[in-house]
């Protein structure tokens, strides 16, 4: 079992939680978050005042997946989520233990 | 579910309770009951107002003359058989321990203020009632502000009744706690309170919290969510939305009350010389308006008729101040708008409108005052379209607050923006009505923009400001709504933005109204993750606009040129509807602007705007100035004699400004944001340009010209403009010997400005 993790750009979120409910994902969580990459911010002249868009505003993505599935779903992110410009984000999966469902008890690839 | 259903549930209580009490007597105490033991019934209890769900607030009364053993027995026997139908609160104790545990704990002291016999020894009742309210009226100095201090613990915990999701009937601000506490504060006979202003409140109240607890089968008083459809029913309410649009209206009055009834508390006597002079200090704030015991007081003498006005004042005077409208001030205005002699004509006139922008100007201090205009029914008078969203539940996580609250919010967060725009009376116009189209199953923007068209128009707009205002209602979710799901990097989203955006004037109030909505809306639906968005947007959008935002030096009239090349004095002063128009052409020299400013400014006339403009030896200068109280009469010839004497020698001018300014300093007033000086190097060719936004303020504009004329700076030509209470102040300024400041020059010049302004 995997938690995939995604940054994407804010516009892209509706496009990217289509795509993984068409796929089949039925459950996700998303997230406000801020930060650079290679983007690195930009910077804005207005009135002749200089300032720096340091951090720029993302839309963190957390699915989980078994481990058969996700490629398939990281594939998905992807095509939904790119753009081609710079600043499309990153997709990361890292391994999870124990998934369990608060209401029921059930774990593993059941609680997904 | 009514009073009479709730009476007759304690009626019951006491039956039983009687019998109970002296079967016991008898069997444990060896006596009939009538002397020396009572019970006695407190709290809810003790008004005949018991819920299936409420305790039983029960003091069992003695005279210590019974031992321990009997009286343990006695009360055991008593309540055993009540635990298996009712939750009881009870306690023992003597007449004397009474008194003193009141004394240590307030919830008890205000308990023993609804006693009321059930069974047993009346005189032992009767004297522990005396007792409590002879105390509580006593020391009504240290009790009051306990229980203001318990209330507010108890508001933070519960929060607000009006605006809650799922409120708690009876503690939340504005519940049933808080009339209690109401009831209390009457009973000490500290102030005058007007209970049957809440009774139809309370009433309803507790129909909803027994309906509640018969719904539910518990004594819970929170109205929760999955609750809300079967207690609306219940009661034969339309729907959930429907009641929890009456439970808002409810806590309101209460809130209302209870605020202006602490307003009174705090203020009473205090009142400086007043208190020795044993009347009350009244001090003069505006034509017909004046403060008295920290409230806003109209005069009762004056005419309505004459003056339709002076309602719209006393809210404006009020908000800008942070004082309250007095409830007789109040009534007065709702008669003469009752009655049609305080009926505004259509459109209002610029003074009315004037009022009304410095009303939704004041910030966190309107929301008082807005409060009492909608309890008055005054608002609606003036704005019938806030009537269909008065208390308009918006029952989604998104929300804080009903629509017309949320809009009262975003004005009040319009009002922290105002330097950030070049119209902020538009920004706040929008703002309290950005959301008048909600209420229907329509886009709530599509209908605001056709509501509010007639509205702005009526309330004396011209055409071109109701074309803005009717596009940042019909617009005011496009910024949010792009930033956040469009691509900020495609050229098209730009360019969606600029076909809907004319200039970047618009782009800027946009921008403003966007963030004041978002901030009234609360964390669910604003953060400074999409404010950032947001930003970029907006700065991307500007850097593809052009034009400019800064006013333009006024042009001058063939007739204006004549009088300028003579080089003489002429003054023309001509009535107008804000008080008088003034036209000078003068010999020009440097400080002429503070100068005339000033002797304005002592004749105590109110600079509304003003187009001064340099051409050759002289300056043409146009004002609108609006009288104060007490401003002595004026014509032509003598406010020619005032500025001819001041020409002359101005020495005097300052020292009489500020002597003002500390008359000024005794009244009340509102925290309002810091002044925005810019200065524009780029703007014009020969000059440099200095924009000053501010809170308006008497001898605003002295202040301004003699702080740049000190620092040695020219000015060519000014733009001065009041929007409510707001000023805005163009400066096309230069060096005595020509040209443009240089960039440290205009530094200075504006740090200096800015110091001068603190």
């Amino acid at each position: 079992m995997k938690l995939i993790t995604a940054i994407l750009k804010p516009f892209k979120l509706e496009d990217v939680k289509s795509a993984l409910q068409a796929h089949g994902v039925t459950g996700m969580t998303v997230s406000e978050a801020s930060g650079f990459g290679r983007q690195k911010g930009h910077t804005e002249i207005y009135r002749g005042a200089e300032y720096t868009v340091d951090l720029v505003p993302k839309v963190r993505l957390e699915v989980l997946a078994d481990d058969a599935d996700v490629d398939a779903v990281v594939d998905v992110i992807l095509k939904a989520a790119s753009t081609g410009a710079i600043g499309d984000g990153k997709v990361w999966t890292t391994p999870v233990e124990q998934v369990v469902r608060v209401r029921t008890g059930e774990r593993g690839s059941d609680a997904i | 579910m009514s009073t009479r259903e709730r009476r007759e549930r304690s009626n019951e209580s006491d039956r039983s309770l009687l019998s109970l009490f002296y079967s016991c007597a008898l069997e444990h105490l060896q006596i009939k009951g009538e002397r020396g033991v009572a019970l006695a019934a407190v709290g809810g209890y003790g008004r005949g107002e018991l819920s299936p769900g409420s305790d039983l607030d029960i003091l069992i009364l003695h005279r210590g003359q019974f031992s321990d053993e009997k009286l343990g027995a006695f009360v055991n026997a008593l309540l055993y058989p009540l635990w298996d139908s009712n939750k009881v609160d009870h306690s023992v104790r003597t007449r004397s321990e009474t008194n003193k545990t009141a004394e240590s704990d307030l919830k008890t002291a205000l308990g023993l203020l609804d006693i009321r016999l059930v069974a047993g020894d009346p005189d032992l009742v009767a004297g522990v009632q005396r007792d409590a309210l002879e105390s509580w009226q006593k020391n009504s100095r240290s009790r009051l502000p306990e229980l203001k201090q318990s209330m507010s613990v108890r508001h933070h915990r519960a929060g607000e009744l009006a605006y809650l999701l799922e409120p708690d009937i009876k503690e939340a601000r504005g519940g049933l706690r808080d009339i209690t506490a109401l009831r209390a504060i009457a009973l000490s006979g500290a102030v005058h309170v007007p209970l049957e202003r809440i009774s139809f409140a309370e009433s309803r109240l507790n129909d909803l919290r027994e309906s509640l607890h018969i719904t539910t089968g518990r004594n819970r008083d929170r109205l929760l969510f999955q609750e809300q459809d079967k207690v609306a029913k219940a009661l034969d309410y339309l729907d959930a939305d429907s009641m929890m649009s009456e439970v808002a209206q409810l806590a309101r009055s209460v809130d209302y009350l209870l605020e202006y009834t602490w307003h009174l508390l705090e203020h009473k006597g205090r009142d400086g010389l007043g208190r020795f002079l044993r009347k009350p200090r009244i001090v003069s704030v505006a034509k017909n308006l004046s403060v008295r015991s920290n409230e806003i007081v109209i005069n009762p003498l004056v005419d309505i008729a004459q003056d339709p006005m002076i309602g719209l004042r006393a809210a404006a005077v009020a908000a800008q101040l942070g004082l309250p409208i007095s409830l007789v001030s109040c009534g007065l205005i709702k008669t003469s708008l009752s009655d049609g002699t305080g009926t505004l004509p259509n459109p209002w006139p610029r003074q009315a409108r004037e009022s009304l922008i410095a009303l939704i100007g004041a910030g966190e201090s309107m929301v008082r005052v807005f409060e009492s205009l909608d309890q008055e029914e005054i608002i609606f008078d003036w704005i019938p379209e806030w009537r269909p969203l008065r208390s308009l539940a918006q029952r989604n996580a998104l929300h804080r607050h009903t629509v017309d609250r949320h809009m009262v919010e975003t004005a009040v967060q319009a009002a922290k923006l105002t330097r950030k725009v070049h119209r902020p009376d538009l920004l706040l116009f929008a703002a309290l009505f950005h959301d008048i189209g909600k209420g229907e199953a329509q886009d709530h923007c599509d209908r605001g923009a056709r509501l509010v068209a007639p509205l702005a128009t009526r309330i004396g707009f011209s055409t071109d400001d109701v074309e803005t205002i009717v596009l940042l209602v019909a617009h005011h979710l496009l910024l949010s709504a792009t930033a956040t799901r469009r691509d900020l990097d495609d050229p098209a989203t730009i360019a969606s933005i600029i076909d809907v955006i004319p200039d970047l004037n618009t782009l800027e109030l946009l921008h403003a109204l966007s963030i004041a909505d978002g901030e009234a809306t609360g964390s669910a639906g604003w953060s400074d993750w999409k404010a950032s968005l947001v930003n970029d947007l907006v700065s991307r959008v500007r850097s593809k606009m052009s034009g400019s935002m800064i006013a333009q030096p006024p042009s001058i009239t063939d007739e204006q040129l004549l009088l300028a090349q003579s080089g003489e004095l002429s003054v023309v002063l001509e009535k107008h509807a804000s008080g008088y128009s003034i036209e000078i052409v003068c010999p020009d020299k440097p400080g002429l602007l503070s100068l005339v400013a000033g002797v304005l400014n002592i004749l105590r006339l109110d600079v509304k705007s003003a187009r001064t403009k340099s051409h050759g030896v002289s300056a043409v200068m146009s004002w609108i100035v609006s009288p104060e109280p007490h401003a002595p009469v004026i014509n032509q010839i003598s406010l020619r004699n005032e500025l001819v004497k001041a020409f002359e020698d101005s020495s005097g001018i300052e020292e009489k400004i500020m002597l003002r300014a500390q008359a000024y300093a005794s009244i009340p007033s509102i925290p309002v944001p810091a002044p925005e000086v810019v200065y524009f190097n780029d703007a014009a060719t020969d000059a440099t340009v200095i924009e000053v936004r501010s809170h308006d303020r008497p001898g605003l504009l002295f202040r301004i010209g003699w702080a740049i004329t000190h620092a040695q700076v020219d000015i060519h030509s000014a733009i001065v403009t009041t929007l409510g209470a707001e000023a805005i102040d163009t400066l096309y300024v230069s060096e005595f010997n020509g040209g443009p400041l240089g960039t440290l020059r205009a530094e200075e010049v504006t740090s200096e400005l800015r110091r001068s302004l603190k």
